[in-house]
């Protein structure tokens, strides 16, 4: 299955990188409405994925035969505190996280330290989860659930 | 207008984002699998720290393919630079290097600086755009459309201040 992870992986990249999905100009252009390339993919990517997981869902099996187990996302002010954050970061680096590894993967050597960044910041917050669960009302950390799914 | 990766064409919109939703797909019929980037940023933090957050089921569970799913993002950013004329390291930076000049030290510190941003957000908004904005609005997860208006309406603003405004 590895490989198979590799594999998805690699394709996802050489599709983000192709597409000017790692590219800074063009989440500039997005971001200044100037290009409709990235809101096509983002659109395109949730039009073709809603019907094939709802096919799935209605099947309610993965192709090996175990049962499809989906961990929906909580809603609270870290939704969207995290995100208006996330978004001034998208802007400054031209990055999401896919394609800060894909661009890092390209030879952009100022990647690695948008890279660094990231998980400074995933450090930090890791750091501040318990002084952050109540103010913004997230789920309790679970070290001994389920080991179904991630999320 | 051209990649700043060799100036190559991009690829239609429509190809890219049909195949972003196979991958999706495949993901989780194959493998029970959502899609999702940032929480790979977890995997790699508790590759390295102790502490409770990064002993979650959720991480430690989801590690047999976020690992190899990261590496074969930085695979394919290769491959496409390598079939595309060529690998070699660049500090190419588009429309930031003509209008700010910056210098390779300030591109790192703009670089991290951003990094840490989305580092930071992502983990407290629990997903990105792969997360959030391809399985979580496919799957009509209203947190997912939250995020995606939040990360979108930041995203325009910091831009058109920093392209209409400061430069």
């Amino acid at each position: 299955m590895t490989l198979l992870y590799l594999a998805l992986g690699t394709l996802f990249g050489f599709v983000l990188s192709r597409a000017g999905a790692a590219d800074y100009d063009y989440i500039q252009g997005m971001f200044l409405f100037e290009r409709f390339q990235l809101y096509g993919i983002l659109a395109t990517g949730v039009a073709v994925t809603a019907p094939g997981l709802w096919l799935l869902k209605k099947y309610g099996r993965t192709l090996t035969g175990a049962p499809l187990a989906i961990d929906r996302k909580s809603l609270n002010k870290g939704t969207v505190a995290g995100s208006l954050l996330f978004g001034i970061g998208w802007s400054l680096t031209g990055m999401c996280p896919g394609p800060i590894l894909v661009n890092i993967g390209e030879g952009k050597v100022y990647a690695i330290a948008a890279l660094a960044g990231a998980l400074v910041g995933a450090a930090l917050f890791g750091a501040a989860y318990d002084a952050l669960q109540k103010p913004f009302g997230l789920p309790a950390l679970k070290v001994t659930a389920r080991g179904a799914a991630g999320h | 207008m051209p990649l700043i990766l060799h100036g190559l064409t991009p690829i239609h919109w429509a190809v890219a984002g049909a195949s972003i939703a196979l991958i999706t797909l495949t993901l989780l019929a194959v493998a029970n699998r959502r899609l999702g980037v940032s929480s790979g940023l977890e995997d790699l933090c508790s590759l390295v720290i102790d502490q409770p957050f990064y002993r979650r089921t959720a991480v430690t569970s989801g590690r047999p393919w976020r690992l190899p799913f990261l590496a074969g993002l930085v695979v394919g950013g290769f491959l496409s630079a390598a079939l595309g004329g060529g690998w070699s390291p660049t500090w190419a930076l588009g429309m930031l290097d003509r209008a700010a000049g910056l210098g390779h030290g300030a591109k790192l510190a703009w670089m991290f600086v951003g990094g840490v941003f989305t580092g930071f957000g992502t983990r407290l908004a629990n997903g990105c755009t792969s997360g959030h904005g391809i399985f979580g609005n496919s799957n009509f997860e209203i947190p997912s459309l939250v995020a995606s208006c939040c990360f979108m309406a930041a995203g325009i603003v910091t831009t058109q201040v920093i392209y209409r405004v400061v430069f």
